[in-house]
Formats: C-alpha cells, structure tokens, sequence
C-alpha cells in the first residue's frame, strides 16, 4: 500500500516550526503561523511574514539550523493600487526534505508514517511585504540556497524586485537586449489583445500595433 | 592549450529542445559551461491574469508538451486551494489514473530520445510503438492526443468511457513485458554501460540545495517523493512504493543510476494503474454523465482579494508548484497573479555545472539522463 505523511504530523511539524521561529524571530517583528490548504489531504504549512531587513537573518536560521534545504519558488507581485504599505510583495516558498548523501550501494527508504522531529517534510511560505517604490529592494538569499539564484533571476527579470547582493544576476526568460527597466509582470503592462472588443474589430490583425513599438526587439 | 568557448544550441541534438549551452573547452576537457534559456518564452504567467480559472488549464497543458496532463492537474489542485473545493473521489482516482499513463508516455518520450543521443536508435522506434499505447487511452479521456484539457476545477472534465478499464489493463499489462524488453536491450549492451555508468555524478545534498527534484533525486539514493510527502489525490490507497536507487559511488548517482531510476518508475506507474483500477468508486464499467457529482463537484468561479493556492505536484520530471493569488479582474474570476515553480529551470542551470570535468562527448549522455523540457523551462 501506498503512503503519505499524516495531518498530525504535519500539524505536529508546522506547530513546532512556528514555536522556535517566533521564539527567536517574535521581537523582530517575524509573525509565523500555521495554516491550512484547503485542496486534497488538507495539510499544515508555515506561513511567516517577514520584514526585508531581517530576511537575511531568519533564511541563514531556517538554512542552518530548521533544516531547511530547498529553496523551491520566489514569486513577485505587484500592488500599484495595494496602498503606501504594500505595493510588492516577495513570496518565497521552501521546504524541508528529508534528503541526505548516501554512502556508496546503500539507500534511506523513508516509511511516512514513522518520520519523526525534522525528517517531517514541511512547506514553509515566507512574505515579504514592500511599500510603494520605483525600486523594490529584498536581500538576496542566494548564497544560503543554491537554488535560489535562478529563482531570483526569473523574479527580477519578469517583475523587477532587484535582489541585493545576487551576484550574476542577468535576463533569464526575456531577450538579453530587453531595456532597462521593463520588467513585464508589472500590472502597469498589458498583453496586447487583453480586451474582447478590441480583438474582434480587427480579427486578422492588420492594424495591430505593438503597444511597446521601437522599444523591444 | 588554448581554451574556447563553444555553443551547443539552440539547434543542436543534445539539446532536447531550444535553449544553449555554452561550454569552455580545454582540448576535450568540459572546464566552465553557461545555459541560456529563453528562447520559447510564451508569457504564460501573464495571459493568465486575463483569463478566469477553466480557461487557465489549456495553457497549462501547453506549458510541457510531452507531460500534458501532469502540469494540468498540478494547476487544478492550486486553483482547488485557492477557490476550496472538495473533489470527489472518483475523480481523484481518474485523476491519478490519467497522470499516471501520462507519466508513462513522458518516460517513454524520455528514453525514446535518450536512446538516440547515447547511439542507440533502435530504442526511438520501440518507445515510439509503445509511447501510441498509452496517447491512445489519454486520447479517449481528453479527446486529443496531446493537450487534452482534462481536469476541471473540482473534477474531470469526462468519465472513463465504458471498456476503458479493460484497454487499459491489458495495454498496461503488455508494457509491463515491454519494460523488462527494454532492460535485456540495455542492460547488455556495452554501448549504453560505457557511455553511461561512471559519467554525470550528482550528490544528493547538492542537488536538494540547488532545486533538483523528482526521479533525479530518488536516484541518489532517498526515496523522497511529493507523492507522499506533500501528499495529493488517492497516492496513500494504492499499491506502491517510490522507486529509489542504490548509487555505486560516494560521489553520488550516475547517467545509470538515473536511467534504472526511471525504468523502476514506470513499473511503479504500471502497478499503481492496476490496483488503481480494480478500486475506482463506483465501478470501472460505468460512465456517468458529464457533470455528475460522481465526476464533479460544484466550483465557485470568483476568488477574494488576499486569497491564496498553491500546490506541489509530483510532475514527470520532478516537483512542480503553482501559486495563484486570488482577486484579479473581473471582481475575482481572473487570479491577480499566478507564479509556475517548473522543475527543469532549476535542474538545466545545475546540470550545467554539473559537467564541468567531462569531455564534450560526455554532455548528451549527461544532459539527457536529467530529462530537459523546454517548454516548461521556458513557460
């Protein structure tokens, strides 16, 4: 039969997570808790919203001391109209695996059920929560999770959250040439063709005119 | 010697797809090597902030073209976290029914070009033969042979026609052959071993550290799997266990380890199905009509501002991860913003510096043991 990690489990690891990161982190303004999903088996996850200043702080925390190995997504969104407090926001999600090197010929086959203290595998979700700006700053935490370098490079290359400290940081998905500045997922671009009407005025497109004419190549 | 940079790419048969690598060469020696990918960006991200959440999942499909189904039901079970649906368990086994043959034809799709770029022809034209089985029954669930926009948020789209079951078990049945088939070509073969065991060594630590999940990581030696460790759909009451590899060295998993890795994974596929089968809710031979609550479960269309979803997904080439941010246009029917975590655009950038120290005739055997996918690279 198959197997998985249970919700008491889950809820055992998230609920213990939150206790040292906010026994640690709670004066610095760290607010961590746990929550829910609410698709398939339900499970606990972390969820810490942290401020930018101490982001450095708390990931060499979760790096070196919470076991945290896997850095798995970053993800920028922008706020125009999200008031003077929250115009980005920096979510990172990382997980805690339970992955160690294997002596030569021999292998660890994890039994869910009977996993135990930091073999748990756990989600945390880390918020970082940026004011109106033209230049939405978040210290780099590529030196601490190899993966997240790229993950950083694809963030500031379609949103534009520069990475303090990110070295080699270059255009991943858009062209090396793109200008300076044109970061695509911000909310102040629109997909041509995003308006019904408009699409069925000229349904072969004759006139279409790119929006960003003479400016991308 | 003098060194150089050499550009394998975009167009090059290692590549699997469009994207470059540059290599430094000293002689035959691999010394630093640089990936660019880019090169079929489609801006998925973006035209999904235009679209409400059903016409989100044709994109998705279109995200991994050999792997359709997988990177659907991974955005479905985001958009189920965000919106909170119940699914109903015949949905779920049809689910995990469905993504399991398409993990079958995406390992079959795998070897099938691993075959060719290690000189071994013969295996593209076997696993293209067997490959049909499989897009044949994706094709009676979805109606397509490729991009099937199946799951819906809160179920499937179909039920499994009647006769489906019976199709399906045989079909899984004679592949179960076909795979020892398979090893008694390969594992013979003085070819494959030469160009395969002792090359493309990968720590387990450092790949966790560096983002490689899936299949690349179970060679390594842990069972680690998104299947049981963030679980989803009916994983926990079907019969299987996560292939794992014993790697030969202390210096990690090779080219070989990888590629038993993934034949262990496709009899694991095989008996999943099979068990999977026999317990589906409400019988193998019965067809229920399209949205009956059996199939799918009603689904609210709009998500509140602040909301969120997010999912992992075992995909075919390791952990995928969608995060979608309710409260987009349309007071909430459109998600403010979706982020797409693709496995392949941490693996490509790791795998490169990976071959650092191998000859260049080393770079396909390496390159293709992790499974490249442009189209989900690249988004």
């Amino acid at each position: 039969m198959g197997m998985r990690v249970t919700n008491e489990q889950a809820d055992m690891a998230a609920e213990d997570a939150v206790k040292k990161l906010s026994d640690r982190f709670g004066s610095a303004d760290v607010k961590a808790t746990v929550e829910h999903h609410a698709n398939a088996h339900k499970m606990a996850f972390v969820r810490a919203h942290v401020p930018a200043q101490h982001w450095t702080a708390v990931a060499k925390y979760l790096r070196f001391d919470a076991a945290v190995n896997y850095c798995s997504m970053v993800t920028g969104t922008h706020f125009p109209e999200g008031g003077a407090d929250r115009g980005w926001e920096v979510v990172y999600h990382l997980m805690r695996q339970p992955v160690t090197n294997q002596a030569p010929n021999t292998n660890t086959v994890h039994v869910a059920e009977s996993l135990r203290g930091d073999d748990i595998p756990l989600e945390y979700e880390v918020i970082i929560t940026l004011p109106q700006t033209e230049t939405p700053t978040v210290p780099s935490v590529q030196g601490i999770w190899v993966g997240a370098d790229w993950n950083e490079k694809e963030t500031w290359d379609l949103v534009g959250i520069r990475f303090e400290g990110h070295e080699n940081m270059h255009r991943v998905l858009n062209p090396h040439d793109s200008p300076e500045g044109f970061h695509p997922l911000q909310k102040q671009h629109k997909i041509r063709y995003h308006d019904f009407n408009e699409m069925y005025d000229d349904a072969q497109g004759f006139g279409r005119k790119p929006t960003d004419e003479g400016r991308v190549k | 010697m003098a060194q150089m940079w050499i550009t394998m790419g975009p167009q090059h048969p290692m590549t699997h797809g469009l994207w470059t690598l540059r290599v430094k060469v000293d002689g035959e020696t691999v010394v630093d090597t640089e990936a660019e990918l880019g090169y079929i960006h489609r801006g998925v991200e973006k035209i999904a902030e235009s679209r409400d959440f059903t016409q989100i999942t044709p994109y998705c499909d279109r995200l991994c073209y050999v792997s359709a189904m997988t990177w659907a039901n991974s955005y479905i079970y985001a958009a189920e976290d965000l919106l909170e649906v119940e699914v109903p368990e015949r949905a779920e086994y049809i689910r995990l029914i469905a993504a399991e043959c398409q993990r079958l034809a995406s390992h079959l799709m795998w070897l099938g070009a691993y075959g060719p770029d290690i000189g071994s022809l013969t295996l593209m034209t076997w696993c293209m033969r067997d490959r049909e089985m499989f897009l044949d029954l994706l094709q009676e669930l979805g109606g397509s042979r490729m991009h099937y926009n199946y799951p819906r948020v809160g179920g499937v789209k179909r039920d499994i026609p009647v006769g489906f079951a019976d199709r399906l078990v045989a079909k899984v049945k004679l592949f179960e052959h076909r795979i020892d088939e398979y090893e008694m070509l390969l594992d013979e073969s003085t070819i494959w071993l030469v160009r395969l065991q002792g090359v493309g060594y990968a720590k387990a630590e450092d790949m966790v550290n560096a983002g490689v999940s899936g299949p690349n990581i179970r060679a390594a030696g842990v069972n680690y799997d998104v299947r049981w460790a963030h679980p989803y759909s009916v994983y926990d009451q079907v019969d299987w266990e996560p292939a794992v590899e014993k790697p030969t060295s202390v210096k990690g998993a090779d080219c070989y380890d990888r590629y038993r890795v993934r034949m262990e994974e496709m009899r694991q596929s095989c008996r999943m199905i099979l068990d999977a089968i026999e317990k589906i809710p409400g019988g193998k031979n019965t067809n229920y009509a399209n949205g009956d609550e059996m199939i799918l479960a009603k689904a609210p269309t709009r998500a509140p501002e602040g909301a969120t979803g997010f999912s992992h997904y075992e995909c075919t080439r390791g952990a995928s991860q969608f995060y979608i941010q309710g409260g987009g246009d349309g007071r909430g029917k459109n998600p403010y913003r979706l982020s797409i975590r693709s496995p392949m655009f941490i693996t490509i950038p790791y795998v490169a510096k990976t071959m650092i120290g191998y000859k260049v005739a080393d770079i396909p055997a390496i390159m293709g043991s992790f499974d490249p996918c442009i189209g989900e690279t690249d988004r």
